[in-house]
């Protein structure tokens, strides 16, 4: 199955299950998380379902394409479902069957993963889901986000693609997985990769960030005070990948660090409570 | 009589929770079947990944008869004048649902109330257990819990089914969406389908034949098996490892062995890096061929049974390739650069901003650890030694291998430091430094890193109290209670006899800001001696020895030394009747001036002299007694006692317990306290000495308080 099989697969299976297919977002993010659709919509108390491919990018991730796993830039795919429905796993491991890949034939296993994101005020318990000891996907029931409890729960499936793909492919390096007939991701992204960490860990302008940081800071403020929450999100995940770049680089203290996640984490939360406050049902308000 | 059986089947529970888990859900069932007054024969528990379970065995059908006794309104507020029930007394009846002619009134020590008294009990369990059931659930202790869906419900995680018959018939009761039932399910690949119980003894034989292996003892036991079996198909030895074996066992519901290999060029990692990879990351188990040296292979334990193993296997060895070529990553990228130039980058890693950076705090334990060596003279072996891992010491908290992989602190010090060629001692240091990592932990096994050791977890101690964040009852965030501990397991474990104090005041003299002022010097002192009593008490000491052997020391392994031989003696006939003779005169000589000697020549009575002169061969005793307890309890680790009981006291004990007569003699026939002022000093001068002559035995006057409630007194025996 190529690369973009995959994903229009679970397009299909997951659109099947009354899921909208989301495009990807086209602010940098560090996970599928960080996407409105996910992040915003995960608060409140009207029932919601997406899924879609999330390309991601965590600079302080990357390793020159050298590493078969690890990358700057990579693809997750990203699905919600509010309320959390009881047959959850069932229905993922029915995903699974859908790509081909047969659980029973596999050690398969739901391994304790507790997720907490402190710039997005955001927690929650799950698992990673482990295939033969490769973690595939993360599955989270979101508890908290955005400094919000969330009443009702919704719980989170990020599937790591390349990792599925390398499987289903039997290549031992994402690079080496087929996307379309004739083209693999490597000539789609080795020298993308190579560049982007060339760039985050040794020429990222330090000051240039620090500055945006700042400006990008103000302006989500300032959109705030507009009522302008969808732009000032932006503006605040625009802050998170500065924040990230400046990580990569190794210019940030350990104090300095927590004081950019502080500030990361107050934007988000004053996102999510301005999205949330006009829809806020009463039924939703659990301390 | 019946069988319950009640399964609370879960998605995915946490590994370490099912264990804890298991044993709460028995204790809960006990405490709530014995509050609904439902007797019952043995309980037995099952847990896995996917379900607890308890099976209780002779349940009574119905509750235990009671008379429920309810106090009502005073009697003369219950009645009318004509004696017929007031309205209090009508609706006090109602509430408890008797007839109000069947109120009664009683005396009590306030005077004379109405009461009603009620036959209680008797319910069937049948009736009782539905709700008994559901708040099990709801109250199972788990120290973190979630919610799903749209439900209020809290548990550690969803729950997905719900079993609970008694015997054959079905406890009918709903929670959290779920009606409890019959049906349990199986293994989720092996066994998917649901499983229809038809009496509540069948679950064993059921969830065996549905592939789960539901008892934790048992599965622990197959997963050893199956990994060892693993290993032993290419003559490998499986590296033991109790903390994985029982997390592999929560882990899976039916185990199968599987033997993986890897890159043998990855062998060049260091050891602990190849370990804490395959253990922590992917828990699998290392194995070692017949010379003992780590192998190039490892054991997954599976929770499936395959037709094709080659699958499972290459997806393993894929991923710990994966893994393992990051770990080179780091080792690689870390050792272009010196642990002296990573300790630059101390600088930039904050301790906590009251107290400065890791450099910061570095640098105080630096000049700590160069105080307490002079205090505790070092060879010049150490002294170059500690000369040499000083400025290096920590500085692999500043590398991407310990950023990544946290728990390798301290060791990966020591590898870096190796890999640099810098002398085994100098490595070897750098790792006892951090040591231990937390209870129970290893300890420093060399001076040099016992220096570091303590002066680095007391900087800790003395810096959070110094800026008022001492641990209070629960809470300790900064670990302040934790690195109490380490000091003081690491100080007792090298046998250093240095005064506590000069220990604590040799860490505070590096502290330039904050000050540490004398009051959080002495308040450090008495909370590290608190701390010295609790470790003892863990020893199983009685808290009046430990008292008395605390206020009687300075040094910490002085203090536990102490206390063993206090416990030992107080064993020894005549002993605590000598306690008693020497508290009397202790008292007394409390009375006595400073600095009088005794003047044999003022001698007026004849007990005196002998018991004056029996005074030399009773300090010899003590001192005795003191080297033997030196010499018998070499230092061990605070808290889990030195091994050994301390025996040959009775020679040095009948030295000093002969002062017992003499003093008995003393106090039954000669009055202290007389007119004559030179008579009266130097018999007080006397009774000083003898107090004295014990002092160094401990605090004795703490091993006279009565014998605590409870505990058999070990004082006077026989």
């Amino acid at each position: 199955m190529r690369f973009q099989d995959v994903t229009m697969a679970l397009d299909r299976f997951w659109a099947e299950r009354g899921c909208v297919i989301a495009p990807p977002h086209d602010t940098e993010v560090g996970a599928g998380t960080f996407y409105p659709t996910t992040f915003l919509r995960a608060l409140g108390p009207e029932p919601w379902r997406v899924a879609g491919i999330a390309p991601s990018r965590r600079p302080a991730d990357g390793r020159y394409g050298d590493n078969p796993y690890r990358f700057q830039y990579y693809y997750q795919y990203q699905v919600l479902l509010k309320p959390s429905p009881a047959d959850v796993q069932e229905t993922y491991l029915a995903s699974l069957y859908h790509l081909g890949i047969d659980p029973g034939a596999h050690d398969l296993r739901f391994v304790e993963d507790n997720w907490e994101s402190p710039t997005l005020g955001a927690w929650g318990l799950g698992w990673e889901v482990w295939m033969d000891g490769m973690e595939i996907t993360q599955f989270t029931y979101f508890q908290q986000v955005g400094g919000i409890e969330c009443a009702p729960v919704s719980v989170e499936l990020t599937y790591g693609l390349e990792r599925l793909a390398m499987y289903l492919q039997g290549v031992e390096h994402a690079f080496d997985v087929e996307v379309a007939a004739g083209v693999k991701m490597g000539e789609l992204r080795a020298e993308f990769e190579r560049q982007h960490c060339s760039y985050n860990f040794d020429h990222v302008d330090a000051d240039l960030q620090r500055l945006l940081f700042d400006r990008f800071e103000a302006e989500t403020q300032r959109l705030l005070g507009l009522e302008l929450v969808y732009p000032a999100y932006e503006f605040a995940l625009r802050c998170s990948h500065a924040f990230n770049l400046l990580d990569a680089r190794g210019v940030l203290s350990h104090t300095e660090r927590q004081g950019y996640v502080q500030r990361v984490r107050r934007l988000t939360e004053a996102c999510a409570a301005a999205y949330l406050a006009p829809r806020l049902a009463p039924a939703s308000k659990v301390a | 009589m019946p069988t319950l059986l009640f399964e609370i089947g879960t998605e995915e529970l946490p590994s370490w929770y099912v264990r804890q888990g298991e044993v709460a859900l028995a204790e809960l069932m006990r405490e709530r079947l014995s509050a609904a007054g439902l007797a019952h024969g043995a309980i037995e528990t099952f847990a896995t990944p996917r379900r607890l379970t308890v099976i209780v065995q002779d349940l009574s059908e119905r509750s235990a008869r009671r008379e429920e006794v309810r106090r009502g309104p005073a009697a003369s507020a219950a009645f009318d004048p004509n004696g017929a029930p007031t309205k209090a007394a009508i609706g006090f009846a109602r509430a408890c649902g008797v007839d109000p002619a069947q109120l009664s009134v009683e005396e009590t020590e306030k005077g004379s109330y109405v009461f009603a008294r009620r036959e209680a009990g008797g319910e069937a369990a049948a009736e009782l257990l539905p709700e008994v059931l559901a708040k099990v659930v709801t109250d199972l202790p788990a120290p973190r819990k979630m919610r799903w869906g749209a439900f209020e419900l809290c548990f550690v995680r969803p729950l997905a089914w719900l079993v609970a018959l008694l015997d054959d018939t079905v406890v009918p009761f709903t929670l959290a969406g779920l009606e409890a039932g019959r049906a349990t399910r199986g293994h989720r690949f092996l066994s998917p389908d649901w499983v229809e119980l038809a009496h509540a003894r069948d679950y064993p034989e059921a969830l065996a034949a549905a592939n789960v292996v539901a008892r934790r003892s048992e599965r622990l036991e197959r997963v050893i098996e199956a990994a060892c079996a693993a290993a032993a198909s290419e003559s490998l030895q499986l590296a033991r490892d109790p903390g994985l074996e029982d997390e592999v066992t929560d882990l899976v519901e039916f185990p199968t062995g599987v033997l993986g290999r890897f890159d043998p060029d990855f062998l060049e990692l260091p050891e602990a890096v190849l370990s804490t990879v395959m253990i922590h990351h992917q828990r699998f188990f290392p194995t070692r061929d017949e010379a003992g040296d780590l192998a190039p292979s490892f054991v997954a334990v599976s929770n499936n049974r395959v037709h094709d193993l080659s699958v499972v296997r290459s997806g393993y060895e894929q991923v710990l390739r994966g893994r393992l070529e990051d770990a080179r990553f780091f080792w690689d990228a870390d050792r272009r650069e010196t642990l002296a130039q990573h300790a630059w980058a101390l600088a930039g890693i904050a301790f906590h901003k009251e107290l400065g950076s890791m450099a910061d705090k570095v640098a105080r334990v630096a000049q700590a650890t160069r105080r307490l060596a002079e205090l505790l003279g070092a060879s010049k072996e150490e002294a170059a030694a500690l000369k040499q891992a000083l400025p290096l010491f920590r500085a692999d908290l500043a590398t991407q291998m310990v950023y990544e992989l946290p728990e390798l602190e301290g060791t990966m010090g020591s590898a870096f430091a190796r890999a640099e060629g810098l002398p085994e001692a100098v490595a070897v240091a750098l790792e006892d430094g951090v040591l231990p990592r937390g209870p129970g932990g290893a300890l420093p096994s060399t001076r040099v890193g016992a220096l570091l050791a303590v002066a680095d977890r007391l900087d800790t101690v003395v810096g959070f109290f110094a800026i008022g964040r001492k641990p209070s009852g629960s809470a300790d965030p900064f670990g302040v209670r934790r690195a109490s501990l380490g000091a003081l397991r690491t100080l007792a474990s090298q046998g250093w006899r240095v005064p506590l104090s000069k220990v604590v005041e040799a860490v505070a003299e590096s502290f330039t800001t904050p000050s540490v002022s004398a009051e959080t010097v002495a308040e450090v002192q008495r909370y590290l001696w608190d701390r010295v009593a609790g470790l003892l008490a863990e020893e199983g000491l009685q808290p009046k020895v430990v008292r008395a052997a605390g206020q009687g020391s300075r040094s910490v392994i002085g203090a536990g030394r102490r206390a063993h031989l206090l416990q030992a003696l107080l064993q020894l006939p005549g002993f605590g009747d000598l306690l008693t003779l020497h508290k009397r005169a202790a008292n007394l000589a409390k009375q006595a001036q400073a600095h009088v000697k005794v003047r044999p020549a003022l001698f007026r009575d004849p007990v005196e002299a002998p018991l004056h002169d029996a005074l030399p061969s009773a300090r010899r005793g003590v001192e005795r007694l003191m080297a033997s307890a030196r010499k018998q309890l070499p230092p061990w680790d605070l808290g889990r006692g030195p091994g050994v009981t301390l025996c040959d006291l009775d020679a040095p004990v009948a030295e000093v317990v002969r002062l017992k007569v003499l003093l008995d003699d003393f106090f039954e026939g000669v009055l202290v306290m007389v007119d004559d002022i030179e008579v009266r000093t130097n018999r007080l001068a006397l009774l000083s000495e003898v107090a004295e002559a014990l002092s160094d035995l401990g605090a004795l006057a703490h091993l006279e308080a009565a014998p605590e409630p409870g505990r058999p007194s070990q004082a006077r025996p026989g």
